[in-house]
């Protein structure tokens, strides 16, 4: 902890605070921004020793054995160089692109040139995710997996998988850190989360960034030059992604307080329903859900659905559910919208322009559609009220892709 | 101001008297969701002995217990039931250090300690290891500028801390405090203040020095029971 003038800086989260806020009696400090890691405060010392890179590298380590198509084979190549040069990078792949597969490269050459990573994501769902997939993957290499509700005690380990708050606990000790998922909440808008990225690699380390949804901060790192980017704009399967449309319907929440839905979306929905396809409903609020479930129910009698928002007790079992063909649409809120992958479905939202939605939130729920090599394609339509910017950008985010993947595919 | 507990946004919402009698404003530091999770006792119906809260106005059985122990009893009063939304806030108060969650019952617990209209506020000390730990003495902390009286400290540097010990173990503490000046209770009408009353054995054991000291009077109060 330092005190500069009226504020106090935290040294290991880089967050100031007001001094009245962070005062302790007698004159001393704790910062209460990172006080959920345990706290810091001027009682404190911080130590910290040269990252040794202790490791003995047993053969072989990369113990998968998946194949790659031809375009991730090239995203691999360029993973891999970025990697050993120790480069910062931003690898902006689709949904659905098979990300995770093509790191598995690059990370073994890391691991077997001895040196210490880490894979992070925002969300603690990722990680957990990506654990045991990188647990099958390198079954010869010390693991540790670390987040806010981990019981096992921490131990050294060479490949790190955690969230991005834990990386606050480590101080240049990776040569390397994957942060997937980086455009993610609460990544994106929490400047201690970058600083804990930054801190945690050595000073000669590198860092890479995966994403389908690059927001404003990466994208200006790239403008500048200090990002190599690399594109995958195409799905594992080599298809392009599903165009966003667009459906106007000014006034939408009256009518469904009056008790009617837009006709044009129970169209849509009848028409996906007939042609036998299942789909997911997004709408912006929980409070939502309860309006428009009975509407739903009157519209289409015969069909089988239900609704899951975050705070569902039963949401694990009705996604279950769902995956197992029980339903044949849910209604959801925006918890459905990255890691869940169903197959062969269609992807609607009503209220698109609501500000829940921001526009990475928009292109992943986009790309729920369309990631089974059974159906490549699918349909996905936002209806909104009003035309809005984060709709407009999540709509040239995937026409940009789809054009950059159009040229590969010729 | 943002809830101290969930961090959600606390609206701020002004009254005409608010605006006419320019006073200040109420300082708000809990959102309702979090304000309703703590149970308040109302001391009309709460053990005089302990302030557990009960049925009617009897002395408990602990406190009869202690009545028989000691010859005398505490008249000891608690603003909270120690439920789990109370040990969850003691956690990250104490144990975790997050010194701005005093704020949360500060005011409550000032006004509890101006209606009970004591010569002397007398706080539970801490050891000089917490201290040094911990950085604040949490009673201190909830009192905030009562003015408050050194009247006790810890015999030892340190010890094993209460809420790590079974409740038999408890009862068995010995007396952990000495007297720093006895002239400063002596005749007056004293307030022992302590975090939580739990067993009662802190709070036993330092009314019986003051006692010692020949208080005219003495109650006790602790946030939670």
């Amino acid at each position: 902890m330092e005190l500069h003038g009226q504020r106090v800086h935290c040294l290991r989260c880089g967050q100031e605070t007001d001094w009245r806020l962070a005062a302790l009696p007698n004159g001393e400090y704790y910062c209460p921004r990172c006080i959920n890691l345990g706290r810091v405060a001027t009682l404190n010392k911080f130590y910290h020793v040269p990252e040794p890179n202790q490791f003995t590298v047993h053969q072989p380590v990369l113990t998968w054995s998946g194949q790659l198509s031809p375009l991730q084979e090239d995203a691999a190549t360029t993973v891999d160089q970025g990697l050993a040069a120790h480069r910062h990078q931003l690898l902006w792949a689709v949904t659905g692109a098979g990300k995770t597969e093509m790191m598995f490269h690059g990370i073994a050459h890391a691991l077997e040139r001895g040196e210490r990573l880490a894979v992070a994501s925002p969300r603690v769902d990722v990680c957990l995710e990506l654990y045991p997939r990188l647990v099958a993957a390198f079954q010869n290499t010390i693991m540790v997996l670390l987040h806010g509700r981990q019981e096992l005690p921490y131990r050294y380990a060479q490949l790190t998988v955690c969230t991005t708050h834990q990386l606050l606990r480590f101080y240049h000790a990776f040569d390397n850190l994957i942060i997937d998922e980086v455009d993610s909440f609460p990544f994106a808008a929490n400047d201690a989360l970058l600083f804990a990225s930054q801190q945690a690699v050595k000073t000669d380390g590198g860092c890479l960034y995966l994403t389908a949804t690059p927001g404003p901060t990466l994208m200006r790192r790239v403008r500048r030059g200090e990002l190599a980017v690399s594109y995958l704009p195409l799905r594992y399967h080599g298809h392009l992604l599903p165009r966003i449309r667009l459906q106007l319907a000014p006034g939408w929440r009256r009518g469904v307080q009056c008790g009617h839905l837009p006709t044009s979306l129970v169209a849509r929905l009848r028409r996906s329903l007939t042609a036998g396809y299942r789909f997911l409903l997004f709408l912006p609020h929980v409070a939502d859900l309860g309006t428009i479930e009975p509407l739903l129910r009157l519209a289409l009698p015969d069909h089988n659905f239900t609704t899951v928002h975050a705070a569902d007790p039963q949401r694990l079992t009705k996604v279950q559910a769902m995956r197992d063909g029980q339903y044949d649409f849910l209604v959801t809120t925006t918890i459905m919208e990255r890691g869940v992958t169903f197959p062969e479905i269609d992807v609607f939202v009503l209220g698109a322009d609501d500000p829940v939605f921001s526009s990475s939130a928009l292109v992943q729920i986009a790309g729920r559609a369309g990631r089974s090599v059974s159906r490549p394609t699918g349909t996905v339509y936002f209806w909104i009220a009003s035309q809005c910017r984060r709709v407009r950008s999540a709509v040239r985010q995937v026409d940009f892709m789809n054009r950059k993947g159009r040229a590969l595919q010729k | 101001m943002n809830c101290l507990l969930c961090n959600a946004r606390l609206p701020i919402r002004l009254t005409l008297a608010d605006l006419v009698m320019l006073r200040p404003l109420p300082r708000l530091t809990l959102c309702n969701r979090c304000r309703a999770n703590f149970a308040r006792i109302d001391p009309a119906y709460a053990c005089p002995g302990c302030g557990r809260p009960q049925k009617g106005t009897r002395l408990c059985a602990e406190c009869v217990a202690w009545q028989q122990h000691c010859g005398w009893h505490l008249s000891h009063q608690a603003l909270y039931t120690y439920n789990n939304a109370m040990k969850e806030y003691m956690h990250r108060y104490k144990f975790a250090g997050d010194y701005r969650l005093r704020l949360v019952f500060q005011a409550e617990l000032q006004a509890r300690v101006r209606e009970l209209a004591a010569d002397v506020v007398v706080p539970i000390p801490v050891t000089e290891t917490t201290m040094a730990i911990r950085g604040f003495n949490q009673v201190l902390g909830l009192l905030g500028e009562t003015s408050v009286a050194p009247v006790l400290r810890h015999r030892a540097r340190d010890k094993l801390a209460q809420s790590h010990k079974t409740r038999k173990e408890r009862l068995r503490t010995p007396q952990p405090f000495e007297l720093v000046d006895p002239t400063m209770v002596r005749g007056k009408r004293v307030l022992l203040v302590d975090d939580i009353y739990t067993t009662g054995r802190t709070l036993y054991h330092a009314a019986d020095l003051i006692k010692g000291a020949q208080c005219r009077e003495l109650v006790s109060l602790s946030l939670a029971r």
